[in-house]
Order: structure tokens, then C-alpha cells, then sequence
């Protein structure tokens, strides 16, 4: 399988924070859910494979290095920034007139579709649209040169459930429309990667915590509810944090077969992304 | 690239529309009222191309940089695309300055008879190629202190900036009058009368190019 952005040991160092080594693939088809609390370095890492930041390390998108083919990659690149836009005093028709300067494969007639289908006014001001339409509005212009990759940061925070599962069903079908195309969806709202993501990308303080499949992550964790006396018996290979309890000991293993297997522990729950992600920063080993 | 940041700034720049067209007719009431007909290019100049700096504080609210950045286009694509605006902005100001000038005298002219109002071409263009030259100092220190600072923060630098350029120049001519020195005014007259357009031309195309680069050399540097 083809990967649309190859990261190799990227580094990026502020002087309260630092990106580390952070190594990733986003394959073609494929949806891929970059994951962390506020401030673990999503948008950092983001900004290092658009070349907004200068940072170290190798980025390829399309197989080509980001840094010598800029222009070339952004033609083929559609990209979505929670909070920042061309400019909030425009309108959705002026921002038509504006894109098609700016890539040469603008699809002027899917943005007005598009438009059409997510009831976007094209004459009033973006100022006064409300967060679920700006951030329509953004989508359409992200996907309307048709590009090949799309890079998403924080594009569902903010909004209502309904919108949020508008937005999602919109990357569904822009994916499954062609399948060189990949998207690469940063968030900290996790469950809505349970459904459509491929791949999930943990960032923890700069660094990778795991990347892994989806269905993996979903399927092979499991929580184990114990007692003190069970939770002494366990293995520490065998699990990878806990929480303490009031009455029990909830801990979060790699593969539950393992588990079930070895020890004769009945209550192991399927977790959620969020749940794995919350046993990473605040369990205990 | 240049023609959609362009455009971008325009459509910004809209919303002063009417602004400007009431600051315009204000300059030709002005002109009415005053024997100084010559200011208002100078004046129209100014505002128009001090309107056109505002395009920053656009960018800056909506974070718009950033976003542009991840567009086929570069930093050095957006510097240059402000100093064609910014210029573009001056020189229209001035242009138009001359034409409202021109238009209201000969309607002045037309109306009252009685006291007809020699206009002098020549001083008219000085004095907006002057007006021009003045609001390019500014800008040429303005746009790099805005790339360095931001766009509010940038305004306070250039006024303290401009402040301690007025007070080099001032404590020269002070020098130069305390050691008597002996300059020739007349000779400086000459020069200015026979140069002084060329002058102020050439000095205003220098100032914005040594802007330019600077402005450039701190954004490359800069993190979005």
C-alpha cells in the first residue's frame, strides 16, 4: 500500500515544548485519527507537514519531499485549520472568486454544489455564519480542487452532534469516492474516529504513544475490573496502566486474550479510544 | 497566487467603501473652503494608503496567514503581494487626489467667475509626489514593524521608530547650526528645484525596496 505522507523522525523544539521523533504513515484509502489532549503536539505536527513550521526530520507527501515540492504538494492538498481562515469578512462567493485564483484545479461548480447541499448562504458575511457552517464552508473549500490528501485539525471541536455526524458522513464520502485519497484527521474528540478512522496516531507530550489500527485497538484492549488480590496477581508485562479504585482496580491490557487466557478473570470490557487514551495520560505502572 | 491574495485584501478593504467616499467628498468640500488646494492629493494619499495597512489587522484577526500558508502559494508571495497593495493603494491615492483637485477647481471656476483660481500643475504634482514620498517613509517603516511586532503592536513601534528618526534628523540640523556651519540655501533650492521630483522618486522606490527585504527576511523567520 502507497502512503500519501511519510514522517520520519520529526523534531521540532520551542522552548516549553518539543516535538520528538514523531514517525508516521497515512496510506492511501485510508483515514487516519491523530489523537492527544490540548497541547500534546497535533497541531504542531501539522504544521510541520504543511511546512508552516520549520522543523527536523523527513516529511514526504505523495512520496515527495515537502520542503522541494511545496507548491506542488498544496496543489494536491486540501486543508482544514479549526482557527484560521482566508478572512471572517467575506463571503462564501468572494471566497469562490479568491480559490480559483489560488488552485489550479478549482471546481467551481462542485463548490457551488456544495454549497447547495450543506445550506451555506453565498452572500452573507463568514462573521456571521454560525460554528457548523463555517466550518462547512471550510470542508467545501478544502475539497473543491479535488485534491488527494486532506489534512484536518480540530474540525469537528466546537460543534453540535448532528453537525459533527453531517461533517464525518462529508469525509466518508470524499474517501470512498476514490481510493488514492486519504484524509489525516487530528482531534481530541475521540469517538468520532471509533467509526470512520483506519488508523489511530497517539501523541503524548511530543511524543508517539502508539499507531496502530483501528479495528486492533478496538478488538485486542480491554479493561480488566479486579480486585486488590487479582490485580497483585497480575503480571506487570501483561497490562499497560492502571486506575485505583474505590472498591476495585481497573486495568487497561493490550490483548484481552492474553489475559483471559492466563488468569481466570471474568469482567473485561471493550474500552474506547477515549478510555485507552485516558489510561495513557492518568493511569499509573 | 498574487492576483487571489489581491483579491483577498480588496474584498477585505470593501467594507471601508464608504468610508472612503465620505473622507473623498470631505477632501473636495475642503478644497472649497481653503486656499490650499494643492494638499488634497497629498491628503487623500495618505488615508488611502494608510486604509490599505489595515489589511493586516484582517489577517491577524482571522489568523488568515496560517491558512494562506497551506495554499500553493509562500511567505515570500505574501510579502510582496502587501507591498504591491500598499503601493498600488499610495500611488491610486495621489492620482486620485489630483483628479478630485482638478475637478472641484474647474467647478469652482465655472461657478464663481468673479474670483477665478489659477491652478499650478506643476506644484500640484510636487506636492503629491511629496504626499507620496511621506506616507512611503511611514508604510516602509511600518510593514516590517508589523511583520516583527503585529499589526497593533507594529503601530506603536514605527510611531516610537519614527520618533527617533525625527530626533536623529533634528540633532543634526542642531549640530550642524552649533558648529556654524555654512550651508548654502540657495544652492539647495537649485538642486531641489532641478532634482527634487527625481529625487523623491528615486528615494521612495529605495525606501520600499530596502522594506521590502526586511519585512521579507523577518517573516521567513517568523512562526505562523
Amino acid at each position: 500500500m502507497e502512503n500519501n505522507i511519510e514522517l520520519k523522525n520529526v523534531l521540532k523544539k520551542y522552548n516549553d515544548f518539543e516535538l520528538k521523533n514523531i514517525s508516521f504513515n497515512v496510506p492511501q484509502g485510508c483515514i487516519v485519527g491523530l489523537i492527544g489532549e490540548n497541547g500534546a503536539g497535533k497541531t504542531t505536527t501539522i504544521k510541520s507537514i504543511l511546512n508552516i513550521t520549520k522543523s527536523e526530520g523527513t516529511v514526504k507527501i505523495f512520496g515527495k519531499d515537502s520542503k522541494k515540492n511545496e507548491k506542488e504538494i498544496k496543489e494536491e492538498t486540501g486543508v482544514v485549520l479549526d482557527d484560521s481562515f482566508l478572512s471572517e469578512y467575506l463571503t462564501a462567493k468572494q471566497v469562490n472568486s479568491i480559490m480559483k485564483d489560488f488552485y489550479k484545479n478549482w471546481n467551481e461548480n462542485k463548490y457551488i454544489n456544495l454549497l447547495k447541499q450543506f445550506n451555506l448562504p453565498t452572500d452573507k458575511l463568514i462573521k456571521d455564519f454560525s460554528s457548523g457552517m463555517k466550518m462547512k464552508l471550510k470542508i467545501a473549500t478544502a475539497i473543491s480542487h479535488n485534491p488527494k490528501l486532506l489534512i484536518l485539525d480540530e474540525p469537528t471541536s466546537g460543534l453540535d452532534p448532528v453537525v459533527r455526524n453531517e461533517i464525518l458522513d462529508i469525509f466518508r464520502k470524499y474517501i470512498e469516492e476514490d481510493e488514492t485519497r486519504s484524509i489525516l484527521l487530528s482531534t481530541h474528540i475521540t469517538t468520532d474516529l471509533e467509526h470512520i478512522s483506519d488508523y489511530i496516531v497517539f501523541i503524548e507530550k511530543g511524543k508517539i504513544i502508539f499507531d496502530l489500527p483501528t479495528d486492533e485497538l478496538l478488538e485486542n484492549y480491554g479493561i480488566i475490573k479486579c480486585s486488590k488480590d487479582d490485580f497483585t496477581k497480575l503480571d506487570e508485562n501483561d497490562y499497560i496502566t492502571y486506575k485505583k479504585g474505590k472498591y476495585q482496580y481497573e486495568v487497561l491490557t493490550k490483548d484481552k486474550s492474553v489475559i483471559k487466557n492466563k488468569y481466570n478473570l471474568m469482567t473485561i470490557d471493550k474500552p474506547s479510544i477515549e478510555d485507552i487514551m485516558l489510561f495513557y495520560i492518568k493511569g499509573e505502572k | 497566487m498574487m492576483k487571489a491574495l489581491l483579491k483577498k485584501d480588496l474584498y477585505n478593504l470593501a467594507t471601508y467603501k464608504a468610508s472612503l467616499i465620505i473622507i473623498i467628498l470631505f477632501c473636495g468640500i475642503a478644497i472649497i473652503g481653503t486656499d490650499a488646494i494643492n494638499i488634497a492629493p497629498a491628503i487623500i494619499c495618505g488615508i488611502v494608503g494608510m486604509i490599505s495597512l489595515s489589511t493586516f489587522s484582517y489577517d491577524e484577526m482571522s489568523k488568515s496567514n496560517r491558512y494562506i500558508l497551506t495554499l500553493p502559494t509562500n511567505k515570500k508571495e505574501l510579502v510582496r503581494e502587501k507591498y504591491i497593495l500598499v503601493i498600488g493603494a499610495t500611488v491610486l491615492g495621489g492620482i486620485l487626489g489630483m483628479i478630485l483637485t482638478i475637478i472641484v477647481v474647474n467647478i469652482m471656476n465655472y461657478l464663481r467667475t468673479e474670483n477665478i483660481i489659477n491652478l499650478d500643475y506643476q506644484s500640484l504634482i510636487i506636492v503629491t509626489i511629496g504626499g507620496i514620498f511621506a506616507i512611503s517613509f511611514l508604510q516602509s517603516v511600518q510593514i516590517p514593524s508589523i511583520y516583527k511586532w503585529g499589526a497593533e503592536k507594529g503601530r506603536i513601534q514605527m510611531f516610537i521608530l519614527v520618533l527617533i528618526i525625527v530626533a536623529i534628523l533634528g540633532g543634526m540640523y542642531f549640530l550642524i547650526n552649533k558648529a556654524n556651519i555654512n550651508i548654502d540655501m540657495e544652492m539647495i533650492n537649485n538642486f531641489i528645484t532641478k532634482f527634487g521630483i527625481m529625487l523623491l522618486i528615486i528615494s521612495t522606490i529605495v525606501m520600499y525596496f530596502i522594506s521590502y527585504k526586511i519585512a521579507y527576511k523577518i517573516y521567513k523567520n517568523k512562526e505562523e
